[in-house]
């Protein structure tokens, strides 16, 4: 379970909050979607909830654990196994293939979690069996299209079978028939029961394929009809 | 940490990059190259002094001279000579394992032979000390001892039966000869550099090979002198050579101690034959040796400096000045490095960003960080021990061509030991490192979400 209570956020230099008192509670497994305007602070929710922005007001639970309680290597290790993330703009790195882009994460597992190579590998491709996308694991990102870059980035971020999963614009960046693919992805995902998913989108059909929709705006949640959540 | 994926990682990272780390690189392996090839130097020349052309390790102890210029004359109003009773207050100094007293020969002497070696004759004044043989036995062993006081003794007609250490000698008797010892002698390297590098040119001489020398006889005639006539009747002996030895005077030739104060007494009567001139002193360890001094010139005598001692000083003021010059050179390597770095941490800022999303400690962006710059000057110093060893071997191939042989010219002017590469090596790493620190904690600062964003 994800609990945040009262989370405010204003950027330095910034005159408003982007996040004024975010509460908000996410069950297990449960597929929640967050709309909003560009700017109302969808990234940034996301980012705090997945441990890659520390500088907040309030509370963040993650598994009865506030993310406040972790030093930097607790937040690492957390980020390396438990929180998967998905973003607009991929971040797949270039000059590594698709199967080292996936498998990125293992350079820096610990304990339990680090494997021998031969494991890597076979992971790697599971993995990216999961996004269709199987015997891809020796191209280059830049020899994908958008839809396969973003599969790939969904793939990395399933590597470490995430208990939550983020993701920010996962088909901001796609045409229509690519993003649906992404989204029946995700609804596949959802359906298996094995992970929690926030996805942050402009995304109407995403929206529909969760059990909860929250609409985003001015740093607080609204009624999908614009009142206060 | 898997280690094959950190390195896939860490090389992949330098390909991209390699303009970049190539172009830093370059002040690395000029830096490394000046200091090694300057060091490499530094060392041979050292070597060269301190053990060849200056060996200390035994010092020399001789009477203080107090020298007056008088006109054209120096008079010497010092202590000319050191006694038995001096000898044993140098033997109860502190640190002196033991002490070997040397003789210098009073009377002329006049050295002749050498047909086998130069095709001819030859004749010249020479001077003469003798040592105590165990001073040298480590280096020439046996063949360098006192002769037997039982000189004359079998009638002979020919050289074979007098066996390996004796000549038959002719010339003592009408009715055939006697067996007499060759007494064995010693010469300094010196004298075969000076032979080698300057001598045989002005006479048109070949060049000579040391250990073609041994066993090399010639004549020696003591007493006898072309600058003037002898009072005494010159003593004719024949010497062979026994060895090459440091410890042998410097122009001259070196004989057992027994053999100089027989001759000594034998022209200057039985007082001369307990007058030694210097002391070879062996000290128990090279820390002895400032003690040992300061004890020695407590005494009143001197110690006698043949340049090691200034030799090694000037020799370690030019290295560790050249040094410093490489190390600056190291140093603004490093510099760039840092600047490099920098710019390649700004570069891939979102890729780090990315990096610590999935689980990266600030400490493992460090880490890849400083292990790209180790592996940069760990290739920078290999290039640029590279140099500095081409650059060697042209100077010591110009040096064999186009310079002038002199004495103790050694085939190579370097002395690229396994240490000095190693520790250069270990520098260009360190210089690397260091200047990749700075970067690489910039890197890590900072949440992930910053640098995913470019900020």
């Amino acid at each position: 379970m994800i609990r945040l209570d009262g989370i405010r956020k204003r950027y330095p230099g910034a005159d408003i909050d982007i996040l004024a008192g975010i509460d908000l509670t996410v069950d297990a497994h449960d597929f929640v979607s967050i709309v909003g305007r560009s700017g109302s602070g969808k990234t940034t929710l996301l980012n705090l909830i997945g441990g890659l922005d520390t500088d907040y007001d309030g509370s963040i639970e993650m598994g009865g654990s506030n993310l406040r309680s972790f030093e930097d290597a607790g937040l690492s290790d957390l980020r390396n196994r438990k929180v998967g993330h998905v973003f607009q703009a991929y971040h797949l790195l270039d000059h590594l293939t698709c199967s080292e882009n996936v498998s990125v994460a293992a350079l820096f597992a610990r304990g339990e979690m680090r494997r021998d190579a031969s494991w890597i590998r076979r992971r790697a491709d599971e993995v990216l069996a999961t996004v269709c996308l199987k015997g891809a694991g020796g191209r280059r990102p830049s020899t994908l299209s958008g839809g396969e870059r973003q599969r790939v980035a969904l793939a990395r971020a399933l590597f470490h079978q995430p208990e939550v999963l983020l993701c920010d614009e996962p088909t901001g960046n796609l045409d229509l028939e690519t993003g649906r693919e992404i989204v029946e992805l995700l609804s596949h995902l959802h359906r298996r029961g094995e992970m929690t998913i926030i996805a942050a989108t402009h995304d109407e059909k995403i929206s529909t394929v969760g059990e909860r929709t929250l609409r985003l705006r001015d740093g607080c949640f609204v009624n999908l009809d614009g009142g206060g959540e | 940490m898997i280690g094959r994926g950190w390195k896939r990682a860490v090389t992949s990272d330098l390909r991209r990059h390699w303009r970049h780390f190539a172009a830093a690189s370059v002040g690395i392996i000029l830096g490394v190259a000046a200091l090694t090839f300057f060091l490499a130097l530094g060392l041979k020349v050292r070597e060269l002094l301190l053990v060849q052309v200056f060996p200390s390790n035994y010092v020399e102890v001789v009477p203080r001279s107090a020298d007056i210029d008088l006109f054209a004359l120096r008079l010497d109003l010092g202590r000319d000579v050191l006694d038995a009773a001096v000898m044993a207050d140098i033997e109860s100094i502190e640190g002196v394992d033991a002490v070997f007293p040397k003789m210098r020969l009073m009377a002329p002497a006049l050295a002749s032979g050498g047909e086998s070696l130069f095709g001819g004759g030859l004749q010249t004044e020479i001077v003469a000390d003798g040592i105590d043989p165990q001073l040298v036995a480590d280096v020439v062993g046996d063949a360098f001892r006192e002769v037997d006081a039982d000189r004359i003794n079998t009638p002979c007609s020919t050289n074979e039966q007098c066996g390996e250490d004796a000549y038959c000698d002719g010339t003592r008797s009408f009715s055939g000869g006697f067996c007499q010892p060759y007494i064995p002698v010693l010469v300094s390297p010196y004298v075969v550099e000076l032979y080698n590098g300057a001598f045989r040119r002005s006479y048109n001489l070949p060049k000579i090979n040391p250990d073609s020398l041994m066993g090399l006889a010639f004549d020696m005639d003591f007493g006898a002198s072309t600058f003037r006539p002898s009072t005494l009747p010159p003593i004719r002996e024949r010497m062979r050579l026994a060895g090459v030895s440091d410890k042998a005077i410097p122009l001259g030739v070196t004989l057992p101690l027994g053999e100089v104060r027989r001759l000594n007494m034998a022209f200057g009567g039985p007082a001369a034959g307990d007058q030694y001139h210097s002391a070879v002193i062996e000290v128990l360890s090279k820390d002895s040796v400032p003690g040992v001094v300061d004890a020695i010139e407590a005494m009143g005598l001197e110690v006698r400096d043949r340049g090691a001692r200034r030799a090694a000083f000037a020799t370690a003021v030019i290295m560790v000045v050249l040094a410093l010059v490489g190390g600056v050179l190291i140093a603004v390597a490093a510099a760039h490095i840092m600047h490099v770095f920098f710019l390649v941490v700004i570069v891939r800022r979102r890729e780090i960003g990315l990096l610590r999303a999935v689980g990266a400690r600030r400490g493992d962006i460090r880490i890849l960080l400083v292990a790209e710059a180790a592996v940069i000057g760990m290739a920078a110093g290999l290039a640029g021990v590279a140099v500095a060893v081409a650059g060697g071997a042209a100077a010591n191939a110009f040096a064999a061509g186009r310079v002038p042989d002199f004495p103790f010219k050694p085939e190579s002017f370097f002395a690229f030991s396994p240490l000095l590469l190693a520790s250069v090596l270990a520098l260009a790493v360190v210089a690397c490192v260091i200047g990749a620190l700075p970067p690489a904690y910039r890197a890590a600062s900072g949440d992930p979400s910053e640098a995913l964003a470019g900020r």
